[in-house]
């Protein structure tokens, strides 16, 4: 990287707005801009292709304030003077995922998370596709753990008790002349990046396995290995799992800041207490970078990229069995219009597209989005419509400008490890990251103690029966030892109270309304909780022995109810 | 497995009429409800107002469930509380029906069924608002099961989009609860509600009730905070540059009801668009024989009166139901009418008197509906003004149109008294 060369290419394009310098092995870039989008294009021009240096964002963006990151309004000293061997910040996928390998050694392992729940944020707002990574270049992060964690997915589901489905993948194609540049992509494909299933379907046969989709597609590239996940529902499976096998979860606490002396980490402050661990893994997402700058070691920059995607009712469930989109040739690989999937819960989803933004988190919703995904997604299945959308939700996305993981130790302080710029495919390479992270930490662990298994470590994680799929006679016999079984308090997704009790005796327990329709999906159907949400805040309340209006959907300050009407009992 | 003549599902004021009905009609009869208590929605609308057409009193919902829930137990009618329906499945000889409830699960045998199932409030998501999703937005409904059931407040400030009759009743029961209203917004030029409503509900508090004005967006990270106000063009999109942030704590929704039929899909039934309810024919038959549909399942309905009206009919229905076959036809709604029940006449029922009842497509002053047949106009009656809120019942006798299967039947509005 040539950091002459590189303000030459900026002053063009930004006169002295914008100034360039290679400083401790990053490109720094600093300097003021107007525009957002600006200050995307200018990073990512930035971009050193070869080598190892990553870009660090220092540009402001004039007249706007950066939304700083929320924070739980509870203050306390839970945690003060806590001394876990390792500490991981962030409870998405990967900080999840990371616990729950961790806690194969007799080690004392804490998950902070500052949301009400595992998976809030990105690892619960994607569109679960456990991908091929057909698309990625060889050489990245991302490529080389695509593979590895994409096979892991059949065992890890099933030790975890989640379901996954390999439903396969259809990137679809209007024109018939593309057919043998797309059998040498696919060819490419299997002998550079190893990808070996790769296939070109015929139309014809498409049509037999997915007859809903576009008549005009003349082949279609197919990936016989994608699949899908509930993504909240494994990251909360992996977290209950690190659980069950000693870690620690805790959530509602967020990092604040860090004492670092002589390169390395001596306390994490949080507004629960400063805790001193031995080891610290930052799987903080959109905020890795806040977090890695607090350790002193930021050598990367995250820019948040927002996606949305929308849920329609089961009704519509007969438009695709497996995943599919359609491939247009479009200059920009950046515009995503995402595709249509088949979920595990059998909805389809509609999505995700990509929107560059300067706040973390802001998930609010735009009708544009959801417009402008539709608009291209009829031309994939053109029974798809609005009208059976019951929900939509965004995410957002923790790229850094070099569009790859970091995954290391940390480059100036010696107790860290990186686990950032985690975006799609995040949830599919999960499951191999975490191996290497508990490799990179149990090493460094070594350094200050002797590690040893734990002996009583069992991968197997029990879930949470689920009554509507089982046989009658299956459910008669649960039913027979727990009544409530029998009891359906959700109509639309058939959950019963049974089912409600047990997310509240699970073992990360969060007993928000929120927290129950992750876990087992009152809520989650066409009614969207309005018949259920009032019976479901009750059985928590009783089960809290607390009042009603005690129960939040979600954050402390999420009240759903503010207490007895005029002459009413509490 | 235990057999039933007549099985009715959902235990509200259709399914309660219906069960009775059938009862009376001398069939074994078996009422099916997921909840713990017989009313259905009733339960919750303490409010008056009902009965005013049937027992010409204002009574309370549950006043009124309980005039039928007494005759229901009276007359020994077995119903299955705390049971959900799983599947309905059509088998050679009538229906076999699956329930899970606290004994576990059991199949049951009907020859007819009658679908009382309800209907559900349409949600935030589907009338497409934007923007957060704090704690503090509620469909009316849920807003009263809170209120008037779990005696809660989940409001403080609140603002009510639709005008829908739950929002209106909803918007003077946390006016009296000592909540501020700050005031209705409905996106269409009319009101959704009944004009009573209006003038008890919202005029009688001051309760100030805004036309062609719409929430488009909403703000608050944990509980709601507020929700900006635009106002909405013919077309019922938000004019640009119109919003207003509003504060308030709870956004509550009045925006629709949906008929719950997907029991009735399970069975193949047919269903109309328009009503969003199965296409019956006059004894509340639908496409598929021995499956009877009443009360807000069928087609939503403005008051209970007619909900147990249908139910009855359902029910009477269901009893004398014999397999015997159909010949039907379309009774078309033309020109003005939103909707109408029945969409179908069977040639071969012995009594053609049928209770009609429709809405029209928007507010007409000074109109007429007509029936004509194969073209000719063969009845019509004068209406002063005909609403979209109100639903409008009358009783035709089509015995003696002389209709064959070829017939062109159809009702329409025609503007115009001459």
């Amino acid at each position: 990287m040539n950091a002459q060369k590189l303000q030459k290419r900026l002053s063009k394009r930004f006169g002295e707005n914008v100034k360039a310098e290679i400083k401790d092995g990053c490109i720094v870039l600093s300097g003021s801009l107007t525009e957002w989008e600006d200050i995307i294009e200018a990073c990512s021009m930035s971009v050193d292709k070869k080598g190892k240096m990553h870009v660090v964002n220092d540009i402001e963006l004039q007249g706007v304030e950066i939304p700083a990151m929320r924070v739980p309004d509870i203050n306390d000293d839970y945690l003060e003077g806590e001394k876990p061997d390792v500490l991981i910040i962030g409870g998405g996928i990967s900080g999840a995922s990371i616990a729950r390998e961790l806690s194969k050694w007799d080690i004392d392992i804490l998950l902070v998370e500052k949301e009400a729940d595992l998976a809030l944020q990105a690892s619960g707002r994607n569109d679960g596709e456990v991908h091929p990574g057909v698309d990625l270049s060889k050489g990245t992060l991302k490529q080389h753990y695509v593979r590895l964690g994409n096979e892991m997915y059949g065992r890890v589901c099933e030790e975890l008790n989640v379901p996954f489905r390999r439903c396969g993948q259809y990137a679809g194609f209007c024109q018939s002349w593309l057919k043998p540049i797309v059998r040498l992509f696919a060819l490419q494909r299997k002998y550079i990046a190893g990808i070996k299933d790769t296939k070109v379907v015929s139309s014809k046969e498409l049509r037999r396995r997915e007859p809903e989709l576009n008549p005009d597609f003349r082949f279609a590239l197919y990936n016989p290995s994608s699949g899908v996940v509930c993504p909240y529902g494994l990251t909360i499976a992996y977290a209950e799992n690190a659980v069950t096998n000693g870690a620690r979860v805790e959530l509602n606490t967020a990092v604040l800041g860090m004492e670092v002396e002589d390169g390395e980490i001596k306390s994490v402050l949080t507004n629960r207490g400063r805790i001193y661990p031995k080891i610290v893994i930052n799987a903080a997402g959109v905020f890795a970078e806040e977090i890695a700058k607090m350790a002193n070691d930021r050598f990367y920059s995250i820019h948040p990229r927002r996606g949305t995607n929308s849920i329609l009712d089961k009704k519509s469930g007969y438009l695709i069995k497996s995943i599919a989109s359609i491939k247009k040739l479009e200059l920009h690989s950046h515009t995503k219009g995402g595709g249509i999937l088949h979920t595990i819960h059998d909805n389809i989803l509609v999505g995700p597209d990509a929107v560059e933004t300067y706040e973390k988190e802001n998930v609010a919703t735009n009708q544009d989005s959801i417009n402008k995904v539709f608009a291209k997604q009829k031309n994939t299945a053109a029974k798809l419509t609005e009208r059976d959308i019951i929900t939509y939700f965004t995410g957002v996305r923790a790229p850094t400008f070099e569009e790859d993981f970091v995954i290391e130790k940390g480059r100036k302080t010696k107790n860290l490890i990186h686990c950032a710029g985690i975006q799609s495919p995040g949830l599919t390479t999960a499951p191999a990251v975490a191996l290497d992270i508990e490799k990179m930490t149990i090493e460094e662990l070594s350094k200050f103690r002797k590690v040893s298994r734990n002996e009583s470590y069992n991968p197997y994680r029990k879930g949470i029966p689920v009554l509507r799929e089982m046989s009658p006679e299956k459910r008669a016999e649960m039913i027979a030892q727990n009544p409530d079984y029998g009891i359906i308090i959700c109509r639309c997704e058939e959950i019963s109270k049974g089912e409600i009790i047990d997310a509240l005796k699970s073992p990360i327990c969060v007993p928000t309304l929120d927290g129950i329709k992750k876990r087992v999906r009152p809520g989650m159907g066409r009614c969207q909780g309005g018949f259920c949400s009032p019976l479901v805040t009750k059985i928590i309340a009783d089960f809290l022995k607390e009042p009603i209006s005690e129960v939040r959907k979600s954050s402390n300050k999420s009240v759903i109810v503010y207490g007895p009407t005029k002459g009413a009992e509490e | 497995m235990k057999t039933y003549d007549v099985v009715v599902i959902g235990g509200g004021p259709a399914g309660l009429a219906a069960a009775i009905a059938a009862k009376r009609e001398g069939a074994s009869t078996l009422l099916i409800e997921r909840e713990a208590r017989l009313g259905g929605i009733l339960k919750q609308c303490i409010h008056d107002g009902f009965g005013l057409v049937r027992f010409f009193e204002k009574l309370s919902g549950p006043e009124y469930a309980e005039r039928f829930i007494d005759e229901f137990n009276e007359l020994k009618i077995k119903a299955l509380t705390l049971t959900f329906v799983t599947e309905i499945r059509k088998a050679d000889i009538g229906f076999d029906i699956r329930v899970v409830n606290k004994n576990g699960v059991e199949d049951i045998k009907a020859g007819s069924i009658v679908l009382a199932t309800g209907c559900r409030e349409r949600t935030a998501k589907q009338v497409f608002i934007h923007g957060t999703r704090p704690a503090g937005i509620f469909t009316a409904g849920t807003a009263q099961h809170f209120t008037n059931l779990l005696g809660q407040m989940p409001t403080k400030k609140c603002v009510i989009l639709g005008s829908g009759d739950i929002g209106l009743i909803m918007a003077r029961r946390l006016t009296l609860e000592g909540a501020e209203v700050v005031g209705v917004y409905e996106a269409k030029p009319t009101p959704s509600g009944l004009t009573r409503n209006i003038h008890q509900c919202l005029n009688d508090y001051n309760i100030p009730l805004y036309l062609s004005h719409t929430v488009t967006r909403v703000f608050g990270d944990d509980r709601l905070t507020g929700v900006e106000i635009s106002q909405v063009d013919e077309n019922m999109n938000p004019i640009e540059n119109t919003g207003k942030i509003v504060e308030c704590d709870a956004l509550i929704l009045s925006v629709g009801l949906i008929p719950e039929n997907e029991l009735a899909e399970s069975l193949n039934v047919e269903l109309d668009p328009k009503t969003k309810g199965p296409v019956c024919d006059a004894e509340l038959m639908t496409s598929v024989e021995g499956v009877f549909s009443c009360g807000n399942a069928l087609h939503v309905n403005d008051l209970v009166d007619y909900v147990s009206e249908s139910g009855e009919l359902a029910g009477r229905s269901a009893a004398k139901f014999s397999g015997q076959s159909r010949e039907l036809i379309d009774i078309k709604a033309g020109k003005g009418l939103l909707c109408l029940v029945p969409q179908r006449l069977n040639l071969k029922s012995d009594n053609k008197e049928t209770v009609i009842y429709f809405r029209s497509r928007a507010v007409i002053n000074n109109c007429r509906l007509t029936l004509t047949v194969d073209g000719q106009k063969v009845f019509e009656k004068k209406y002063a003004f005909l609403r979209p809120p109100e639903m409008e019942r009358l009783m035709f006798d089509f015995n003696n149109l002389n209709l064959n299967k070829s017939s062109k039947v159809q009702f329409e509005i025609e503007e115009g008294t001459a």
